[in-house]
């Protein structure tokens, strides 16, 4: 993550804080800091959003591409994550400075969409065995302000939902080959089901405690996190991928104890992520505001 | 679907190859019912026939050979260097690299190995992190490397194993002994320690999960509860009962997590008393050579002082006469 130098006073001020929950900038240990989400920002992409939680500013575009299926999955499309360190966030991603970083967070959001019940691949299929959709979701980190993994989780999640597939009929031709017709009507696509999509949780132990959303401040002052994919099927919800990171290591209770508060702000978030979604979708003609974007 | 006719091949006077080429989904689920399945509440918690040797490397300081079952794993530390590019956010703690290598004969599929092995070395890294102590050596890095030798299953907490004991050997400090393992659950059988077969039946071959049969399960998904599969690795440091990594994925429950958890923290545990004997065993190894090495200066120091000693009593002018030799090039007069 982004380094912040902090002198010891500082660090300890934080970890009181923590302990009478009550936080630096007021907030609880299960509180969020607040939200900015857009979708279909960016025009070349089939789907796109920008999250802004406080600090931390993402952009994601989904692009889209036909492919062959994988013979051992003939029924599934594809899922590729690339993340972009910008030299913008902090002077340290200049160069390959941020390729660590990069490279942890294709690895989490990798592990969270492995399992095909946490995301379906079966809808990104065309023909099983020959034509299969491949999305390419590319993640910008503009700014760097703590919760990278939380943030980046949630706005490919929205990115998703944005994303808007052309129908695409098949004619069968001679040989047994198929040929594809992409329709030309913009407005004729299908979209992608986001119910199940993973979010993932950073839940930060700090002292004796654990809280979710941790500035960037206090990503310094942690000895080990506890990064919980959260994945939420007919109401219940389930693991699709969790770690530890930081470099310190925690009991087993304490353990619990964290995949529990990982789970439940999970379950909230998933919720009200969905709701914000449908109801920005819902706001179209002049009732819609205008799209603020990125550089503001 | 996939499938390739055998062809007699000429080279093997006649004989076919026996294995097949391409693999199918239905071989997995062939492959799972060929299998041996084992209780639903495994009840011996015990890790694989394992062989631990630390110090098999003479050209480094620490290394360590282990042998999980089928699984061969050797790692290598390199002693600390200095750091190149020491920025900020390092200065307060020494970093620690790990690199996971294939050997070329390790694993019969090649295309996906440069990736396994950037996910291995980066879960490596971070299993390994909280084990040393770092802040004994600020602005220095630490090399680790592993190179996979046989690749049956069980990879990385085969390495954490593996890296652990090279660490204590090189005399690197640590908090404490780090052991690990893995366990994963496919079709309600939980699976401790899974062949890479096993694994990849989990990986490949994901159609056969959940909902295996299409359009008539879609209207059971809401009754039928998710079926769940998923492989945990956990590396524990047992003194305080710190868990150091544990690495999930798939899909599951928190309740079979915490259980699939518990299940490697017991394994870890009978681990652990293998780790501490083969290392107790090589501190004494060591111990009888140094004392045989001591034993055999003792006894040349009293060869050398005896040989003083007859100097001394037959007097200096007959040691110096004694030790003049002629020199061949001055010819006698």
């Amino acid at each position: 993550m982004a380094y912040v130098a902090l002198s010891d006073a500082e660090k300890t001020f934080i970890l009181h804080g923590v302990e009478e929950d009550f936080r630096c900038d007021g907030r609880s240990r299960r509180d969020y800091r607040p939200m900015e989400l857009e979708t279909g920002l960016v025009s070349n992409a089939s789907g796109s959003a920008r999250l802004r939680l406080a600090n931390t500013d993402i952009l994601v575009g989904v692009k889209t591409e036909i492919e062959v299926p994988d013979p051992l999955t003939p029924e599934f499309g594809k899922l590729e994550f690339f993340v972009d360190c910008s030299a913008n966030a902090t002077p340290e991603f200049e160069g390959r400075g941020g390729s660590d970083l990069a490279q942890e967070l294709v690895l989490s959001l990798q592990n969270a969409y492995e399992s095909p019940l946490a995301f379906d691949y079966r809808t990104l299929c065309l023909i099983p065995g020959q034509q299969c959709w491949k999305l390419y979701i590319d993640i910008l980190i503009l700014e760097c302000g703590g919760n990278l993994h939380d943030a980046v989780s949630l706005a490919a999640k929205a990115a998703l939902f944005n994303t808007k597939l052309p129908r695409v009929t098949a004619t069968l031709l001679d040989a047994g080959i198929t040929d594809l017709i992409i329709s030309d009507n913009p407005y004729d696509c299908t979209r992608i089901g986001i119910d199940t999509v993973p979010l993932l949780v950073t839940v930060c132990k700090i002292g004796d405690f654990c809280l979710v959303d941790p500035s960037a401040e206090e990503e310094v002052c942690s000895t080990v996190s506890m990064v919980v994919s959260v994945s939420m099927r007919n109401g219940e919800a389930f693991l699709s991928g969790t770690h530890l990171t930081g470099g310190g290591a925690m009991h087993r209770d304490t353990m619990r104890n964290c995949l529990q508060l990982g789970l439940s702000i999970g379950e909230h978030l998933d919720t009200l992520l969905a709701k914000m979604l449908r109801q920005e979708q819902e706001r179209v003609g002049p009732k819609r505001p205008k799209t603020v974007g990125f550089l503001k | 679907m996939l499938r390739v006719t055998q062809v007699k091949n000429s080279l093997l006077d006649g004989a076919s190859i026996a294995e097949e080429l391409y693999s199918t989904p239905q071989d997995g689920d062939n492959f799972f019912e060929s299998l041996e399945k084992p209780a639903k509440e495994p009840e011996n918690l015990a890790p694989r026939n394992t062989f631990i040797r630390a110090g098999v490397v003479t050209t480094v300081r620490g290394s360590a050979y282990m042998e999980y079952g089928n699984t061969k794993v050797l790692a290598i530390v390199s002693p600390p260097k200095e750091l190149i590019r020491a920025s900020a956010r390092r200065m307060n703690m020494g970093v620690l690299n790990c690199y996971v290598n294939f050997a070329a004969f390790a694993t019969g599929e090649l295309e996906s190995v440069p990736e396994r092995e950037r996910l291995l070395s980066s879960m490596l890294t971070k299993a390994m992190e909280p084990v040393v102590c770092r802040t004994e050596f600020l602005n220095f890095q630490l090399d680790v490397r592993v190179l996979i030798l046989d690749d049956d299953g069980c990879l990385l907490s085969t390495a954490i194993n593996c890296c652990g004991v090279a660490l204590v050997e090189s005399g690197i400090s640590t908090y404490d002994l780090i052991t690990a393992s893995t366990a994963c659950i496919y079709r309600d059988h939980v699976f401790l320690n899974p062949s890479a077969k096993m694994e990849e039946l989990l990986w490949k071959h994901r159609t056969g999960t959940g909902t295996s049969t299409g359009s008539d399960s879609k209207d059971n998904t809401s009754t039928k509860s998710v079926q769940e599969h998923g492989l945990i690795i956990t590396a524990s440091l047992d003194t305080f009962e710190q868990i150091a990594q544990c690495q999930q994925c798939g899909y599951l429950s928190p309740e079979t997590y915490m259980k699939l958890m518990d299940y490697t923290l017991a394994i870890n545990k009978s681990l652990r008393q293998l780790v501490k004997g083969v290392l107790t065993a090589r501190v004494r190894e060591q111990h009888e050579l140094d004392l045989r090495e001591k034993a055999e200066s003792a006894l040349e120091d009293q060869r050398l002082a005896e040989v003083i000693e007859r100097l001394k009593l037959r007097g200096l002018d007959e040691f110096i006469q004694s030790n003049i030799k002629e020199d061949p090039y001055v010819k006698k007069q």
